[in-house]
């Protein structure tokens, strides 16, 4: 048979984001795929180096358009780390607490996002649904539904009474009780076992091959998770499990993701019963002392990295950002080699894709 | 993981050179590699230590010379510092040795213009196909 290339991209209907393939099609088969970023390349790291600290924790805000709080999180660690910063204990738990609502919301997003994709618009309409649950509490905490702007250096700028906590737990009964539904569909549904089994396998070796991090990682079986690998306060005071799976297809990484949500559930709770009381936040200094620091945290897709160098200026020297996204882009070469054509969307969306983040 | 043992493995195995370990706020260690020595380093700590995980690589421009950062981690960091002259800005691959390096590496070659010697896919991924306007990530350029 005939080999055909086929470019996709970098517009197409299945994501919102711009992004590019090429793929090698044999008959039904692919054979081989490239890919092509940079569509949606701001030069963040660059602009950063141009701002002042301050400045920049709202240009990393919109390094990513889903998770964008975690990436303020994992750079003002950073920043407080080098500036000997202590943030008070009330702070670190409520930017904790958004940390676990922007995963709620970011998989179930996704969830929404993968059912779309394989033609499944039923469960689409209701993680979509039950995702406006947290976004609203999002946005009475802090203003925006996605953008949230509530890490600043030292702490955060938002603060929770108590009606306000416990009228947010009283939709985090319903949500529960709408994430078990949504469990019970992945175990039992015939058709979305039969789109996601077997569909874009990853071994723990090329896990590990292609050092990928996160839920993807996880539904590999590979027990990580830098919440507990590498815990920063408060995590270190909550507890929680790392969900994984051994099966390594789209259907675990469902299921790793939708049980990664009743984990957060659990988390926020724990965090509004445990909230310290004092002040959220610290003042900082305008010149960070000279050094070198990386900061990692867990985001909704793994393993978020920044490296921040200081010249002792108010400016940060050298600023470098790498998401999640990019280790499971990596690995989509391997996944779609052998896959049926019509199978392409769903091995995409099992992954997560940011392509934002990804650009940066 | 304890990488008390993995420095004093680098250490005897580049016995010529001061490593100059330091550390790093949130648990990290940074030391200083030769150019030449990368790919003998990366391999100590893939076959001897299991140290697979490759964070990522940063690159640097201090405005006197040019730094490349490899990020690896496990439950703890380990930095290796690398630096290149602006009369040699050459360095060896390791995406062989480590498949998930070679985004990271293309990102080096675009944003700094150092030569990645046996990478085997070198194209742009970030920057436009037909941009001119030379390293962004350079001092001066």
């Amino acid at each position: 048979m005939t080999k055909v290339t086929i470019p996709i991209g970098p517009q197409h209907p299945l994501l919102k984001e711009p992004l590019s393939f090429l793929l090698t099609v044999e008959g039904e088969q692919v054979l081989e795929s490239t890919l092509r970023l940079g569509y949606v390349h701001r030069g963040i790291e660059r602009l950063c180096q141009e701002r002042t600290y301050v400045q920049a924790v709202h240009l990393i805000e919109r390094v990513c358009g889903i998770c964008s709080h975690i990436h303020t999180t994992t750079y003002c660690q950073g920043v407080e780390a080098l500036s000997g910063l202590q943030v008070p204990p009330r702070g670190l738990y409520l930017r904790t607490f958004l940390c676990e609502l922007e995963r709620i919301h970011s998989h179930l997003l996704w969830l929404g996002v993968l059912a779309k994709n394989m033609g499944f618009d039923t469960v689409f309409m209701y993680a979509w649904r039950d995702r406006e649950i947290v976004l609203d509490v999002m946005e009475e905490l802090s203003g925006g539904r996605i953008s949230h702007a509530v890490n600043v250096i030292g702490g955060v700028r938002i603060d929770l009474d108590a009606a306000h906590t416990r009228s947010i737990q009283q939709r985090f009964d319903e949500l529960e009780r709408q994430v078990e539904k949504a469990l019970a569909l992945i175990n039992n549904e015939p058709s979305l076992k039969a789109r996601t089994q077997g569909v874009g396998l990853l071994s723990a070796e090329q896990v590990a091959r292609y050092c990928v991090v996160g839920p993807v990682a996880r539904a590999s079986g590979v027990d990580v998770d830098l919440r507990r690998d590498f815990p920063r306060p408060p995590y270190d005071q909550l507890k929680f499990n790392v969900i994984t799976h051994p099966a390594g297809d789209v259907w675990a990484r469902t299921l790793v993701r939708v049980q990664e949500i009743r984990e957060s559930l659990s988390l926020c709770r724990q965090i509004l019963a445990q909230l310290p009381d004092g002040p959220t936040s610290v003042a900082m200094k305008r010149r960070v002392p000279p050094g070198e620091v990386v900061s990692r945290s867990e985001a909704p897709r793994g393993e978020v990295i920044y490296y921040i160098r200081s010249d002792g200026s108010d400016k940060p020297a050298r600023l470098k950002i790498r998401t999640p996204t990019l280790t499971a882009l990596i690995t989509l070469a391997d996944q779609l080699r052998g896959v049926n054509v019509a199978d392409v969307p769903v091995v995409l969306s099992g992954v997560d894709l940011c392509i934002a983040c990804a650009d940066r | 993981m304890d990488f008390e043992p993995v420095i004093a493995a680098l250490q005897a195995a580049f016995p010529d050179v001061d490593l100059a370990p330091r550390a790093a706020p949130l648990d990290d260690t940074f030391v200083t590699i030769p150019a030449e020595g990368l790919r003998r380093a990366v391999t100590l700590l893939l076959e001897d230590w299991q140290l697979r995980h490759l964070s990522t690589i940063t690159g640097l421009d201090t405005g006197e010379y040019v730094e490349l950062l490899y990020h690896f981690w496990h439950t703890h960091g380990l930095t290796l510092r690398v630096t290149l002259p602006y009369a040699a800005l050459r360095i060896a691959s390791i995406t062989d040795l480590i498949p998930g390096a070679a985004f990271y590496e293309r990102e080096i070659v675009e944003m700094f213009a150092v030569t990645v010697d046996g990478l085997p896919d070198p194209r742009p991924f970030l920057l436009p196909d037909d941009w001119d306007g030379g390293a962004p990530l350079r001092k001066g350029v």
